[in-house]
């Protein structure tokens, strides 16, 4: 009976096997058929750059990168001679993608595939982006939902990668409130895992006892477990050191946004391993009433590169807008990291800013962020080089799918390079 | 024909139920034109109504001798129009928060003798879908993905809709159907997905359940009334028909109002119809002109349109509306089933109007010429077989 059953199994197994593969393949337009982006250069960020490389896409990842690659037969072939390829760039913010109601609680109930914002990012070279919802009220300091999502047009099944990727912390020296309920939190939930510890530890169960888990620090066990890392906004070296302290007491991981001021304390942050988002062409005059340095400076990201600090980059608006003070928003992503670059950041660490590191900083530099076999293939494809002010992004992949064309854009096809 | 007119006063002044009132009376109409809608177009027709119903309809008919005969031998007889989603004559309901009222009914807020339901009679309309809760009309718009205007509207189920004759000195007098469907106002959102999918969980085991909150939801579920539901982006269509993947019986129909060609592969795989604003549009974002109603007929979504503003001036303005949208491609065939079959299909009141068949009720409207056509005059409006309004 049991062989029986058995050979039932093994008879289904190549069934399942289709059946399985279909699920898999099936909301890829790939679908099990081969593509190939042949003769760019390929700005591999992790591995260099591949002049006059293949990449092979199957299965809506890269499955092949190189100069000498063989294309099979019956591959779908994207010229890019002359062009720049690259990964698709990764924002740590974006407006994109939801559907505007506010109190979300979480986001993958509220993505929109045909939201505007989605077909700019595209033509804007950017597949990936952490979107945030929520403010801070009261005097709780934790706030908001968040997660990290493809900028797929027209597929809310391929949107979402990952909720609740990061939990966004208000305190500074303004909020004293927060930060006062932020420690006792912490403390308390810090307490509750010891106590949690030595009961594991203990050998005899019968005699200890199971400590009861506090209730609403759920946050904050994740916090101190390092599941997630805390986002504070932080822009003045005081607030950065504030929120360095909460490091070393509670050991949890950090993510300092705003960073103006993080060059004054680049050291500090490098020894904590805390990662940085900054705006390297953001003005902030500095604090005549204070006695040591403030205040902003183009040179910020090339301090922190040379302290050893992770750090992405984002434009000082994270909407994307085609009016109003234009080069300010998402659509110039690439600028941003190229004023970095002006003031003296070397162009390997901005292009990384803007993929690879911020992928690392939202948790999911495993799939995104840089050309290399195995990974998601999200592609871009550049008229030129990245930080150059006319460079256009002529095509946007992601899981293997070209989702934009610039030829084929009602809003950027008539723009062509007065070189 | 004065004898009619003499009937129909009669009727309002002793405000008769009319329906009962009227079975003595046997009209025979002998007309130019009949367009049935639903069975083509017959010449030189003849429609004989009896107690308020069709009792026969065709070129050769044999009128019986006690018939009222009305001869409009240069006319065009058409059915009554059907608006399945209105809030005309309603108040604002209150505004925001998510809702689980199933047991709510619009009918309990009708308020007759409202000069907006005899000049919408004016129009054409014979029949009117009205709707709880609010956002039917387009009270706010969307753009870039956000809501501007206006408070938020409640989310959820917010009742049960009702159709009614846009006529009558009573409550009673209007109704066609008190709870004619279930009312959806849908948002993508956890928070009002969790309320409507709570709801509706629950009823699901309890299929035998009297209680007024429960059963509309029980009849929804086995589609036994549909459920309407509005839902304006089509990024939250995708959300709704996830929402709805597991209750496969219910009879869900759309009511929107943007860019909803971009779903529809979705919808036409759950077979969803869709309620629409008469108006040619622009994509967003874009100068570019669209003709939604077209676009969704050409793929082959099942369309009801409605008049692009819930008020007096859009019901007067609707038939010239659906003239723009015939003369920039929409199919005229369907326009026409839009305005009188479909949306009595989807109100799931097509048994007994929405066209003229043999065995429905007599709501017809007395046209100088084609429906579509932008230079036509509704000269005579008749409901169950009585005159109730005439051009003056």
């Amino acid at each position: 009976m049991v062989k029986k059953h058995m050979r039932h199994v093994v008879l289904m197994l190549p069934f399942m096997a289709v059946i399985s593969l279909l699920f898999v393949i099936s909301p890829l337009s790939a679908a099990g058929e081969v593509t190939a982006i042949r003769g760019g250069d390929l700005y591999t960020i992790t591995d260099g750059i591949i002049k006059n490389g293949t990449i092979l896409i199957k299965d809506g990842k890269i499955s092949g990168i190189g100069q000498n690659i063989e294309i099979p037969e019956k591959t779908k072939v994207i010229d890019a001679r002359g062009k720049v390829v690259m990964p698709g760039l990764v924002a740590v913010g974006a407006e994109v993608g939801i559907i505007g109601y506010p109190n979300i609680t979480r986001i993958g109930d509220s993505l929109d595939p045909f939201e505007f914002s989605v077909s700019l990012a595209l033509a804007s070279g950017i597949t990936t982006s952490m979107v945030s919802t929520g403010r801070p009220s009261g005097s709780n300091p934790l706030w908001g939902t968040n997660a990290v999502i493809k900028t797929y047009y027209g597929d809310l099944d391929q949107m979402l990668i990952k909720e609740s990727v990061v939990q966004p912390v208000m305190i500074s020296n303004r909020e004293w409130l927060r930060k006062t309920t932020f420690i006792q939190n912490m403390r308390k939930a810090q307490s509750y895992l010891r106590k949690l510890t030595e009961y594991q530890q203990a050998g005899d169960k019968k005699n200890a006892k199971e400590p009861k888990k506090p209730g609403g620090l759920d946050a904050y066990l994740r916090l101190l477990r390092r599941e997630v890392p805390a986002a504070i906004n932080a822009s003045t070296a005081d607030d950065i050191l504030a929120a360095l302290e909460l490091v070393d007491e509670f050991a949890i991981r950090m993510i300092l946004a705003d960073a103006v001021e993080a060059w004054i304390v680049a050291e500090e942050i490098a020894k904590r391993d805390v990662r940085v988002v900054i705006n390297p062409r953001q003005k902030q005059r500095p604090n005549e009433d204070i006695s040591g340095p403030s205040g902003s400076t183009l040179e910020n990201a090339a301090i922190l590169k040379k302290a050893g600090v992770k750090f992405a980059i984002i434009p000082p608006s994270t909407s994307f807008e085609t009016w109003g003070v234009v080069g300010r928003d998402m659509m110039a992503l690439p600028m941003e990291a190229a004023f970095a670059v002006s003031g003296g950041l070397d162009e390997q660490t901005a292009l990384e800013a803007i993929t690879i590191a911020a992928a690392e900083i939202i948790g999911v530099a495993d799939r995104v962020g840089s050309l290399q076999v195995g990974k998601d293939a999200d592609i871009i494809i550049l008229d030129g080089h990245p930080f150059h002010h006319k460079t256009f992004v002529e095509s946007t992949l992601i899981n293997g799918k070209v989702l934009y064309e610039k030829a084929k854009s009602i809003y950027f096809s008539h723009i062509t390079r007065d070189e | 024909m004065r004898n009619i007119r003499y009937y129909v006063l009669l009727c309002i002044l002793a405000g008769a139920f009319s329906a009962g009132a009227a079975a003595e009376e046997i009209i025979a109409i002998k007309a130019d034109r009949i367009d049935t809608v639903t069975s083509g177009v017959i010449e030189n027709g003849i429609i004989v109504i009896a107690d308020g119903r069709i009792k026969a309809i065709g070129n050769d008919v044999e009128i019986p001798d006690a018939a009222e005969i009305i001869e409009v031998p240069d006319k065009t007889i058409f059915p009554g129009l059907v608006n399945p989603s209105s809030r005309i004559g309603l108040s604002s309901p209150p505004m925001g928060g998510s809702a689980s009222t199933p047991h709510y009914r619009v009918v309990d807020e009708l308020y007759p003798h409202q000069d907006q339901y005899k000049r919408i009679l004016g129009a054409g309309f014979t029949t009117v879908g009205l709707l709880p809760g609010d956002k039917g009309l387009i009270r706010y718009y969307s753009g870039y993905g956000y809501m501007f205007g206006g408070g938020q509207p409640s989310a959820g189920i917010t009742g049960q809709g009702a159709i009614v004759r846009p006529t009558g000195q009573r409550p009673e007098e209007m109704i066609v159907s008190e709870s004619g469907f279930v009312m959806i106002n849908f948002q993508a959102n956890d928070r009002v997905k969790k309320v409507i999918k709570s709801a509706l969980d629950s009823a699901k085991s309890k299929t035998s359940s009297t209680d007024p909150k429960v059963r509309p939801l029980v009849n929804a579920l086995q589609g036994n009334v549909p459920t309407f539901v509005i839902c304006n982006l089509p990024g939250e269509v995708l959300h709704l028909i996830k929402l709805f993947e597991p209750y496969d019986k219910m009879k869900l129909v759309l009511i929107a109002d943007s860019e909803t060609y971009r779903v529809t592969n979705q919808l036409l795989k759950r077979k969803i119809p869709v309620i629409f604003p008469a108006k040619i549009d622009f994509e967003s974002n874009t100068r570019t002109r669209i003709n939604v109603p077209r676009m969704l007929a050409e793929a082959e979504v099942k369309i009801a349109l409605r008049p692009e503003f819930d008020n007096v001036t859009g019901h007067e303005d609707f038939l010239r509306k659906m003239a723009e949208l015939v003369r920039s491609g929409l199919d005229r065939e369907i326009a026409k089933k839009a305005i009188t079959i479909h949306p009595a299909e989807m109100m799931g009141i097509d048994y007994r109007l929405g066209s003229l068949e043999v065995g429905k009720d007599a709501n017809l409207l007395i046209l100088s010429g084609d429906p579509l056509d932008v230079g036509t005059k509704i000269e005579k409006v008749m409901i169950e077989g009585k005159i109730v309004h005439e051009a003056p």
